[in-house]
């Protein structure tokens, strides 16, 4: 690569030169030099906050205490250098108790300041922000030409560019924390055109991986999880929030109109769903349902994570200090962080989601730990949607693959026998004789019976009582039980909400002496209140029937499909065990039929499909097509028994198969398909939201105690200390829209600040300000404070165009240097923070993850956003979880290898691979996380079932893949790994590695097969393949996906 | 503050670290890592770590601690705290000058009456200290113990409780007491975690506690507790996959830290070293936890003593048997939790089969440690996350934090004493107050540790166990 090279050592004599004094000495910046001094020295008692400021004396300010106590210009008779020079321990400054004594270097800069006359200067960060003049060094990309000036002033300059294939790699991960396939990095390497580079970039920024990249910094940000974080922490409805900020990263969405719509967008006008679905920022601070807890107590505690979430997301400072005093190091008065929040005192929250006794909330009545946390909205999720049509498509394509078993002479025989029974029941119902007692295990209660009705309904009474049930006896005629009907009429609404229940607790069938239970497949009903479990709402009514509050106008009707259906002789006794929280009258019906969707026996469609279904009728492909009116056989709505021949014919077919006993791989193949169609809720999903409210009342806490109410009462503003504040008046509250306004107005330095220093983060392991978390007094000075002031002002001048700005960063020579660090440069700057190459850096837990399964072949890539998946996790590791108690079950194939950020995100037991690889619990807000090198990563990489399962399918892609020996497979295998070709001495000793295993599991063959067990992935391919040389590579796969290298961006 | 420098710290590891058996070119890399690592706010990554503090701030009195945390809040009037007045009030209205305007949790809005202790207690020793008779095998080590029943608290709700107890600040990202500890002392293993955490669960009043208790907060995440497991592996991943016998695992590892080692070679990058390092200490944990857990080398007898019926069944008295390995082995810090104490309904028959599930383990452990000379150098702690309301709630108690007991044994505690009191009514501490972050002082100053001089910064900030606040109880200390 060609640069302009500038004789470097001229250059370093002359910014010497300039900067030096006649004494040879630099002048002292007061940001620079000063500050850190007094920062963490001095302001704890000297500093902004009022509470400990002794002797009257503030020195962060060049006041009248602190221009008497400097004497500027006069060292000598400075009250200042007399203590901190002074030895003896009762005037000495600090006080030695403190722990804070100035070294003698930082006193001599402090004495040097003062002579040179205690010039203050507004902390860096709180400047305005104006755009620095780019260093004219001959380089033509502005970051270069920052990065390279201040290089050269030490006798540096940048180091060559890195390989392409390491480059490439590079690029790939961190635009889309995937590295390249062999296509893309083939394509790259042979192209030798001009802008070769670029293209990849581009390239990489429209990929929606790109989404799912950024959107992982973002969700540490907002604090992201899947649970409420206290207590029990239950399950929240929240995924749809996260498919807004890959959307927003993939659409480009301006990073103003991304922060307005999240805090504030409820509140634009004629607000979108998407916009709402954004405003799940809001509703992301931890919450709890527990016990015991006091509303007060949490909304004080939720109000004032918002302020630090929000604070440490847009401005980088830390007002969390602010809660229960003045800042100590910052100007921030705990008047501003109380004003703050009260900008989100509208935001419609309970400070404890629950009706106890000792705290009602009628809103919430009737909730249990089960129960979601309101408001929600509902909402599409394309992610559903998708899955919805496609499974749908899916049972429409096994049930016409099945139309050949209607010409089995079973088939019309059962129809003829079913159009027979239907005749002989009016309402495709039969109503057997029935009694009913009230019990309480073990026997009945000393009552009289139920009482009847004459038409055979039954009289509920009173409802049943906590541990009593009603035992319903039926005799049904002989034949075959497939479904119950339960029909209630007469309740006598409205019934309360917490009331309203309809239980079917068990149902035996008695023959003779012998008792068998009998279970339930689904139930249905035409009318019902919502049930939920773990947070989540439950499908039909099976566990229970919850009627609705307010009354339908027509009969409450359900049916109740039994999992096997019973065959009943004559004498025979269907006894169930039922529950109510409410009077009314029951009737209760059997059927032999059993449908897909229950309701179809009650909605007339069974009868209909008879009616219409001709002798000779096979389905008719396509007669239906996937969509909403069609296959919408779990819609719990009756619709029109219209039906046209070939729906009929699959209806009907499609109920043989459910109503027998004798064919239960495709009758449990069906329920199978249908019951995914019902979990994809016809493609809709609930999501927390901004609701607004009237204002609560918000106070200043002193020493931020929630049940002291002697502070003063404030009203929404802006930061005082900050340009441009904006306050509230009695007339006109302030809004979130207000802050949000401000955050992104020319007047507030710091939301550019911040953001512009943390996207320089990922791409250079480092931030250009390294604390990213605090750019106040006790952060760090940026190591190139032009440079971020320079891409501050672009990101905002530019229109916080996110993808403009992460391609600057990524096409300047900086970021494509090689990450080989001088030995020549460490004595100038060990930690490389000028740049001289560029930094390697781990991969963040979720990408160690998806790079793993993207390098074998096994990472799911279809489709984009959904709900949260659930890789293998350790067994017990939510043990210590309850309210609920909790239980891990593992996503199926189809969602088993997703990609990481789409991780279930337990907050108080986050999945142990994310915990080991530094991924945050997110129970605040984390604006960087550590990167830490433990023993536990590599206990996860050797043994986690996903990287074993990943190296058998890595091994299985090589051992089919067109490489024609070992050797040439181990290249590949390096290739696809870490994107380079192995060095000599490492093929070989990888072949002989190789060679060694498959005799050992040649020797061994029961452990190659457990060894071979892992994971839920089955390929009918792999077991053509010998067993022990299966193991040996996929021991091969362990090693490389182990790597150093591969879990590295270089 | 007597941090080491990186270079000191470094020098340090390099004795250390020659039980890895790296080769010369890690060791250079790893010289070269010190300096690299000089970005704020960042430690040293080696698995060799000794600690942040380069020597102890005062004499040595415990070298580790075990912490009996009884999760839910124990009662302290039928544990510690006996109260005859209570008992002559039964059943009668609660004095109203006791609770006005004081924070409740479930009992707000309701009439307030009071409920006497519900066993009898009985005084133990020479010391005679009283302890209630439910607890008849630690009443036995009274003469052991230093009960404290002058404690209080912030937090009135389970969660955030335990937080205060563990981080002494309910603000999330604070580290736990543990891992305080881990990164200021290192431990004396390197083969094992330097802080485990094991849980048991009782029949009664039992509520979930969070992994966050554990959390290194803002601490690198080696600094955490790590989670002994009572079903599946003990350890996460500690197992081998199936069908990957030892030996073959060290082959993988091997040729890992060997491709590693030819990446360091290239690419000069002082994270290898410590990788390859980490691969090395895995491998040896893969061996020591099994050691650990595998009880055949108690006689039936040990077992008979703690009340193990299943060894490694997850129950508390398993739990203290493999806390005494442990502590063997060099753990610093040991974290028991036993879900089983927030008796809101039926406190009757919850504490006593609380104390069923306890009583015996505890008295076991101390008795144990003490006879192998470990009682001297280890600290027993035995108490909740806050105490309960001596008015009743139905059949139960409510949570209560203005006063309750705990008490602590061995590693340089005062024997045989009772520190501090409540009222008549056991309602509010009053001589002697012991708050948390006073609590957290002495422990840390117990083992060696000027609870002012171990801090990290964050956002900035300097941040402590305890906070801004804290001193030192001498009258809890031999």
């Amino acid at each position: 690569m060609v640069t302009l090279r500038v004789p470097i050592v001229s250059l370093v004599l002359l910014s010497a030169v300039a900067s030096l004094r006649a004494d040879g000495q630099r002048p002292i910046s007061f940001n620079r030099d000063i500050r850190p001094i007094l920062s963490d020295r001095c302001y704890l008692c000297h500093g902004p906050d009022e509470g400990t400021r002794e002797a009257d004396l503030r020195l962060d300010l060049r006041g009248d205490s602190a221009l008497a106590a400097l004497a500027p210009g006069h060292a000598e008779m400075s009250e200042v250098v007399k203590r901190i020079f002074s030895t003896d321990p009762d005037e000495v400054m600090p006080p030695p108790e403190s722990h804070k004594s100035l070294t003698p270097a930082e006193r001599d800069t402090i004495r040097r300041w003062i002579d040179e006359g205690a010039k203050y200067e507004t902390h860096w960060a709180y400047q305005p922000l104006e755009r620095p003049a780019v260093p004219a060094v001959g380089e033509s990309h502005p970051v270069d030409a920052f990065i390279v000036a201040k290089l050269r002033a030490k006798g540096a300059d940048l180091s060559p560019e890195a390989s392409p294939e390491r480059l490439l790699r590079r690029l790939s991960l961190d635009l889309t924390g995937l590295p390249p396939t062999e296509a893309e990095r083939a394509a790259f390497l042979a192209d030798r055109a001009p802008g070769a580079y670029e293209r990849q970039v581009d390239r990489l920024l429209a990929s929606p991986r790109f989404g799912e990249r950024m959107a992982v910094w973002w969700l540490d940000v907002a604090r992201f999880a899947d649970t409420v974080g206290f207590h029990g922490d239950q399950n929240q409805r929240i995924f749809p929030y996260r498919d807004y900020v890959i959307d927003a990263f993939n659409a480009n969405k301006p990073f103003d109109r991304f922060t307005t719509e999240q805090l504030a967008g409820d509140l634009l006008p004629d607000a979108t769903p998407e916009q709402r679905v954004a405003t799940g920022y809001n509703r992301l601070n931890m919450m709890t349902r527990e016990g015991g807890a006091q509303p007060k107590e949490y909304l004080a505690k939720y109000g004032a994570e918002r302020v630090r979430s929000v604070s440490t997301a847009w401005l980088g400072s830390t007002f969390g200090c602010a809660e229960c005093h003045d800042h100590k190091f910052d100007p921030i008065p705990a008047r501003d962080f109380y004003e703050l929040q009260a900008f989100f005192a509208d935001v419609k929250q309970w400070g404890v989601y629950h009706d106890y006794g000792y705290t009602p909330n009628p809103e919430l009545k009737g909730f249990s730990n089960d129960h979601p946390f309101p408001p929600e909205l509902l909402v599409e999720s394309p992610y559903l949607q998708t899955r919805d049509r496609e499974a749908r498509a899916a049972l429409l394509a096994y049930v016409d693959g099945l139309a050949p078993a209607t010409r089995e002479p079973a088939f019309p025989a059962w129809r003829a026998e079913t159009q027979a029974w239907l005749a002989s029941h009016a309402d495709g119902w039969a109503y057997p004789e029935l009694s009913a007692t009230r019990w309480i295990k073990p026997r009945a209660l000393d009552e009289p019976p139920l009482e009847r009705a004459p038409d055979g309904a039954l009289q509920l009474g009173r409802a049943t009582k906590s541990g009593e049930y009603v035992r319903l006896v039926l005799k049904p005629a002989a034949g075959r039980v497939a479904s119950l009907r339960v029909r209630l009429e007469g309740v006598p609404y409205p019934v309360s909400a917490a009331a309203g229940g309809f239980r079917i607790m068990e149902i035996e069938h008695a023959s003779g002496e012998r008792t068998t239970r009998a279970s339930l497949h689904f139930a249905e009903a035409n009318h019902r209140r919502p049930r939920y479990r773990n947070g989540y709402e439950l499908d039909g009514v099976t566990y229970g029937w919850r009627l609705p509050e307010a009354d339908p106008g027509e009969p409450l009707e359900s049916v109740w499909v039994l999992s096997e259906p019973v065959d009943i002789r004559e004498g025979d006794e269907l006894r169930l065990r039922i529950g109510y929280d409410m009077a009314g009258v029951v009737r209760v019906g059997v059927s032999p039929l059993a449908t897909l969707d229950p309701l179809d026996l009650v909605n007339g469609r069974v009868r209909a499909a008879l009616a219409a279904a001709t002798d000779s009728a096979t389905p008719q492909t396509p007669a239906r097509v996937a969509g909403a009116e069609t296959a919408a056989s779990s819609s719990p709505t009756p619709r029109s028994p219209g039906i046209d021949g070939g729906t009929a014919q699959r209806l009907l077919l499609e109920t043989w198969l459910a109503s027998r006993t004798d064919d239960r791989t495709r009758r449990d193949h069906l329920r199978a398909e249908t019951a995914r169609i019902r979990e994809m809720n016809g493609g809709k999903a609930w999501t927390l939201v901004t609701e607004s409210a009237p204002p609560l009342e918000v106070r200043v806490l002193p020493r931020g105690n929630w049940q002291d109410e002697s502070g003063p009462v404030v009203l929404p503003a802006t930061p005082s200390f900050l340009p441009g504040r904006r306050e509230s008046t009695p007339e006109r509250r302030l809004t979130r829209f207000n802050l949000a306004e401000w955050l992104l107005s020319r007047d507030n330095p710091l939301t550019a600040r911040t953001v512009a220093n943390r996207l320089w983060m990922p791409f250079f392991g480092t931030a250009l300000s390294a604390v990213v978390d605090d750019l106040g007094s006790q952060g760090e000075p940026p190591s190139h404070p032009e440079l971020l002031d320079w891409l501050a002002v672009d990101f905002r001048e530019g229109g916080w165009d996110v993808k403009r700005f992460v391609r600057l960063l990524v096409t300047s020579r900086t970021y494509r240097q090689s990450t080989q660090h001088r030995p020549a440069l460490r004595e100038v700057d060990p930690a490389n923070r000028l740049l001289a190459a560029q930094n390697p850096r781990r991969l963040d837990a979720e990408f160690v993850r998806d790079n793993a399964l993207f390098v074998a072949g096994l990472l799911d890539l279809r489709l984009i956003g959904g709900p949260s998946a659930r890789p293998y996790q350790p067994a017990g590791h939510y043990a210590a979880l309850q309210f609920p108690d909790r239980e891990y079950l593992n996503s199926e194939p189809d969602e088993q290898w997703r990609r990481g950020v789409y991780m279930h995100w337990q907050r108080t037991f986050l999945h142990p691979m994310l915990v080991n690889f530094d991924a945050p619990n997110r129970d605040e807000c984390t604006a960087q996380r550590s990167a830490s090198n433990t023993p536990q990563q590599a206990l996860t990489l050797l043994n986690d079932p996903t990287f074993v399962e990943a190296a058998r399918v890595f091994a299985l892609r090589l051992l089919q893949g067109p490489a024609a020996t070992d050797a040439d497979r181990i290249d590949r295998a390096f290739v696809l790994a870490v994107g380079r070709a192995p060095a000599p001495a490492d093929r070989e000793r990888l072949l002989a590695f190789l060679q060694a295993q498959e005799r050992h599991y040649a020797a061994n063959p029961d452990d190659a097969k457990r060894f071979l067990a892992a994971g839920v992935h089955r390929a009918p391919e792999a077991d053509a393949l010998p067993a022990p040389a299966l193991a040996a590579w996929t021991q091969l796969g362990r090693v490389l996906l182990n790597a150093q290298e591969t879990i590295t961006r270089y | 503050m007597n941090f080491l420098t990186p270079e000191q710290i470094n020098r340090r590891t390099f004795v250390t670290r020659s039980a890895y058996g790296l080769g010369g070119l890690a060791f250079a890399l790893l010289a070269q890592r010190s300096l690299l690592g000089a970005v704020p706010a960042e430690l040293p990554a080696e698995p060799g770590w000794r600690g942040a503090l380069a020597r102890p701030h005062f004499p040595v009195k415990a070298r580790r601690i075990i912490y009996l945390c009884m999760a839910g809040g124990p009662s302290h009037l039928e544990t510690f705290d006996y109260k005859p007045e209570l008992a002559r009030l039964d059943g009668q209205a609660f004095p109203e000058s006791f609770t006005r305007g004081q924070q409740l949790a479930q009992l707000q809005n309701t009439v307030l009456k009071a409920r006497g202790p519900i066993a009898p207690f009985s005084r133990h020793g020479q010391s005679g200290i009283e302890v209630c008779d439910l607890f008849p095998r630690i009443g036995s080590i009274a003469d052991e113990l230093c009960v404290v029943r002058s404690m209080k608290t912030e937090q009135i709700n389970h969660d955030t409780a335990h937080a205060f107890m563990n981080t002494g600040s309910i603000i999330k990202g604070r580290p736990s007491m543990g891992s305080w500890l881990l990164y200021g002392l290192g431990a004396e293993t390197e083969n094992l975690p330097g802080f485990v955490v094991l849980t048991s669960k009782g029949r009664n009043g039992v509520q979930p506690v969070s992994a966050r208790q554990w959390s290194s907060g803002v601490l690198p995440s080696r600094f955490q507790g790590i989670q002994f497991q009572s079903q599946g592996d003990a350890v996460h991943y500690i197992g081998n996959p199936e069908g990957v016998c030892q030996s073959t695992q060290r082959q993988v590892i091997e040729e890992i830290m060997r491709l590693n080692g030819s990446l360091a070679d290239e690419t000069r990058d002082p994270e290898i070293a410590t990788r390859i390092a980490q691969y090395e200490l895995a491998f040896k944990m893969q061996a020591s936890v099994p050691e650990l857990t595998d009880f055949q080398s108690e006689s039936p007898a040990m077992l008979e003593r703690y009340g193990v019926k299943e060894p490694g069944d997850g129950s508390f008295a398993s739990n203290c048997l493999l806390a005494r390995r442990l502590a063997e082995r060099g753990v610093r810090m040991i974290q028991l939790y036993h879900r089983g104490w927030d008796h809101h309904d039926d406190i009757v028959g919850g504490m006593k089969e609380g104390a069923q599930a306890v009583d015996r383990a505890t008295a076991a452990l101390i008795t144990d440690l003490k006879e192998r000379g470990m009682l001297d150098d280890t600290l027993v702690l035995w108490g909740g996350e806050f105490g309960r309301t001596p008015m009743g709630q139905g059949t139960g108690r409510d949570h209560h934090i203005l006063g309750f007991s705990l008490f602590m044994a061995g590693g340089g505690v005062r024997k045989g004493t009772v520190y501090g009191s409540t009222d008549e009514l056991g309602y509010r501490a009053m001589e002697n107050v012991v708050d948390v972050h006073d609590l957290h002082a002495t422990l840390l100053a117990l083992m060696g540790v000027d609870h002012l001089r171990l801090n990290t910064k964050f956002q900035g900030l300097d941040i402590r166990l305890t906070g801004v606040a804290g001193k030192v109880v001498r009258g809890l200390m031999a």
